[in-house]
Order: C-alpha cells, then structure tokens, then sequence
C-alpha cells in the first residue's frame, strides 16, 4: 500500500506537469496537420492584404467618385465666379495714388518658383485624372514627369514661403468678420474689409498650399515609389485625391481673385507695390 | 467559348519556381518585372505550402474599374489584357488588385515608372495576333497558337492549372476526391486523426 502511495506520489505531479507542458499553446494552434482554410488566410495575409478594408475602398472610389469630383470642381468654380464677374463685377482701383512697398525680392521670386510649380502641378494633375480624353501614352507618361519635377520645386518653395510668410497668415478676430462677410466681395458697396496684410481667404490658402502641400508631397512620395505597405499606398492615394480636389479648388479662387476680380493685383507679383488707395479697403487693419 | 482561369493545387505546389522562370524567359520580362510570383508559407516547417500566383483575370476587376485612361479591358474568354500604348503608368491598378499583379519597369531617369506590365496568360496583347510588335510588347501569344500559358505547361507537378473553368475545376475535383478530401472537411483533422 506505502508503495503506491509513493509511486503516486511521484507518477501524480509528473504527468500534471506533463500535461500543462503538453497543453500549452494548443488552444490556438489545434491538433493535427493545419487546415486548409488557415493556409489560405496566410496566402491572403501576404498577397491581398487588407483588400476589403482599403482596396474595396480605393477601387470604389477612384473609379466613380474621384474624376467626378474633380470634375465637378473644374466646371462649377469656374462657373461660379463667372457669375460673380456678370452680376457683381471686379474691383478696380487706382494705381496712379501713393504705392506701398509690400513684398521684397525674395519673397517674390518664393512666390514665382510656387506659383509656377503649382501651376504644373494642378495641370499635369488633372491630366493624370482625365488622362483618356488625350488618349493616354506617351503625354499622359510626360505629364507624370512633369508633375513629379514640379512637385520637387513647389515642396521647396512651400517650406520657403511657410517661413516668410507664417507671421502675417496667423489667424486673427477680425478673420471671422472677414468671413462672415465673404470678403466684401458679395456686394457692389465699397467699404473697408477687416484684413491684415492677408485677409481670412489668403490665410486658408497659406495654410492649405503650405501644410496640405507637405501632406500632398509625402503622399505623392509613395504613390511614385510604390514602396512600403499597399493598404498604407491605397489609403495614401485617397488623402491624395481628397486634398488635391480641395487645393485646385482653393487654386481656381486663388487666380480668379488676382487675375480677373481685382485689376491690377498681378502687377504686385512683378515689382512689389500695391496702391494704398486698395490696401486701405481690402486690407483696412494692415499697418505698413 | 469557355472561361479561362488558372488555378494553383497547394497540395502539389514545391516551390520550384519553374513557372516564374518559364513566364520570364518564354515572355523576355525586363528584370524586376514578375508576371508571376511563387510564395510559401511556414518554411522548413512541417506543413511547409507553396502558391503560385499571377494576374488571376479577375470577373469584375477592379484594374479596369479604375484605370484612368480604360487601357485595361476583358476578352469574351475573361482574359485581361492591356494596352502598353495608352497606359501612363500612374498605379492605379497596382493599388487596386488584391494581387499585387500588376508590375511597373523601373531604371530610367529617376526611377520613373514605364507602362505597366502583366501576366497576359500567354494570350499577347492588344495588337495584331503574332505581329512583331505584340511579341516584343507583351510576349508570345500561346493562347492563339492553341497551347496552355508557359507557366502551367512548365510546371512539373502539375500543380498550376489553367485553361477552361471547367475542365480545370474537373481536374481539381478529381484529384481532391483521390487525395481524400475529407481530410478538409472542418473538425476531421480533430475528431477522426489516427493516433
């Protein structure tokens, strides 16, 4: 009897142990050869990835939504400030008064680089989107070219003008006022508008062109290279798109205000000057 | 007409790549360009699995839905195939395939990408059928000299099917019901193993 006792003794917390040695990590695992269905999720794992999650999301939206979208931002901004220019009309000053020295060289020739660059941009861009009504090939290979070199000097330009510019674009209570009247630019009547240097628009812009153009370069840097995790690329195709449709947006508001709605604003991109006679309407708070 | 699939037996795949190599040598791939890829799972593991995947001509696939210059379009038989001509080489398709299939050359001026490249499933492209021009482009056109794609002809175990759905699918079945298929069944692999 003391002889099993023992032997019990001793055979008892050897198989306990042998069987929590024996029981550990197979909750998971299971018994026997893995099962078909577990290998194709690994397949899946490394081919498809997260398809369902971004893939199905990209393909959705890059085939109906995007060249909709962008589409409908190139035919109805336009449209809508050529009513404007019908029914309100633009603004004109006289540039024969005193003029005010607004933008030194550097600060210029920043603007030039981005403004060019930005231009290519925009346009070798929508020539991607609406690539097939030139039939592809060989210009929609060019275009890509064009957008990728242009993007290498607006990146540059941006980080520039962020810097030059980042005292006088920063948000201020008058802003809103500005905003809450659209600028003035909704009526005929001529009365001084509460903007600094910039007014509220010219800081979205800023804002926009400056970080939205740092977010639209790291995005484009994977959408060139193709490197890195393809559910990282989709989700990073679709940030591309949104903020780009926003940026041409703010673009199209951007030339139609220094070309067509106020006259003369473009000759400060050349020598610098803007006629006091203007500053102090649209930009009644700015102290030169 | 039939439609044409590939299929890959994971139960015979050996990772012997000769599908890829028969696919680039037969096709002259540029390098860094693999129409097809072979991948394993759990190596040097028992229960060590091999597949062989390619562009899987896709019912609705999302490379046409959002190619933005239409390059890319299905034949009556369900081949996918595209035109090297119209393409811009954006990458649309490439993020859009639960494949990875599509492939872009890389090694011109800044690395920028040319058009895209794919498996064709040995089916040319959209020239002229045994032109010079669709032989250079997208490789030969097996399809239209009657004979199966490269890959699958190459491959020694005869693991990767492709031809007509249905025959493809009979071959499947056949061989699956030879192999036993009610070691897949879900639960047998617990219930009945033989200690």
């Amino acid at each position: 009897m003391k002889k099993v006792i023992l032997a019990g003794c001793i055979l008892f917390p050897a198989m306990a142990g042998l069987a929590i040695a024996e029981s550990q990590g197979q909750f998971l695992t299971g018994v026997g050869p893995v099962p078909l269905t577990a290998m194709y999720q690994q397949f899946n794992a490394l081919f498809t990835g997260d398809w369902q999650e971004y893939g199905q999301l990209f393909t959705s939206l890059q085939g109906g939504l995007f060249p909709r979208l962008f589409l409908l931002v190139i035919t109805v901004v336009p449209l809508a400030f050529f009513l404007h220019y019908v029914a309100i009309g633009p603004r004109s000053f006289p540039h024969d008064g005193r003029m005010i020295y607004c933008y030194n060289f550097f600060v210029r020739l920043v603007h030039w680089f981005a403004a060019i660059s930005f231009s290519l941009l925009v346009l070798t861009g929508l020539l991607i989107i609406f690539a097939k009504l030139v039939g592809g090939g060989s210009i929609g290979l060019l275009g890509r070219n064009v957008h990728i070199l242009s993007a290498i000097v607006f990146a540059i330009s941006a980080v520039f003008m962020f810097l030059v510019w980042l005292k006088d674009m920063l948000p201020a209570l008058y802003d809103l006022k500005w905003m809450i009247i659209m600028g003035g630019y909704l009526s005929k009547e001529i009365k001084p508008v509460p903007a600094g240097k910039f007014n509220a628009g010219q800081k979205m812009w800023f804002w926009l062109a400056t970080v939205g153009g740092i977010v639209m370069s790291v995005t484009g840097y994977f959408l060139y290279t193709l490197q890195g995790n393809i559910d990282t690329i989709r989700l990073y195709a679709i940030i591309h798109n949104f903020l780009g449709a926003a940026m041409v947006a703010m673009f199209l508001v951007h030339v139609y205000m220094s070309i067509f709605a106020i006259k003369g604003a473009l000759n400060s991109m050349f020598n610098g000057y803007k006629a006091e006679a203007e500053l102090k309407i649209l930009h009644s708070k700015f102290k030169y | 007409m039939g439609r044409m699939k590939f299929l890959c037996d994971i139960d015979r795949c050996i990772d012997c790549s000769g599908c890829v190599v028969a696919c680039k040598e037969g096709n002259h791939i540029p390098v860094g360009v693999n129409r097809r890829r072979v991948i394993t799972i759990g190596q040097g593991k028992p229960g060590e699995k091999s597949i062989s995947v390619a562009c899987m001509h896709c019912s609705d696939a999302p490379c046409i839905a959002v190619c933005p210059v239409d390059c890319i379009y299905q034949r009556e038989d369900g081949i996918v195939l595209h035109s090297k001509d119209a393409c811009i080489g954006c990458g649309y398709c490439f993020m859009a395939c639960p494949f990875g299939a599509p492939q872009f050359p890389r090694g011109q001026v800044f690395g920028a990408r040319g058009a895209m490249d794919k498996c064709t499933f040995c089916a040319g492209g959209p020239e002229e059928t045994f032109s010079t021009k669709e032989q250079t482009l997208y490789g030969q056109n097996r399809i239209a000299e009657g004979k199966v794609p490269l890959c699958a002809a190459m491959c020694a175990t005869k693991s990767l099917l492709a031809g007509d759905a249905d025959e493809v699918a009979d071959v499947y079945r056949e061989r699956n019901f030879k192999r036993g298929s009610g070691s897949n069944a879900w639960g047998w692999n617990k219930a009945y193993e033989k200690k």
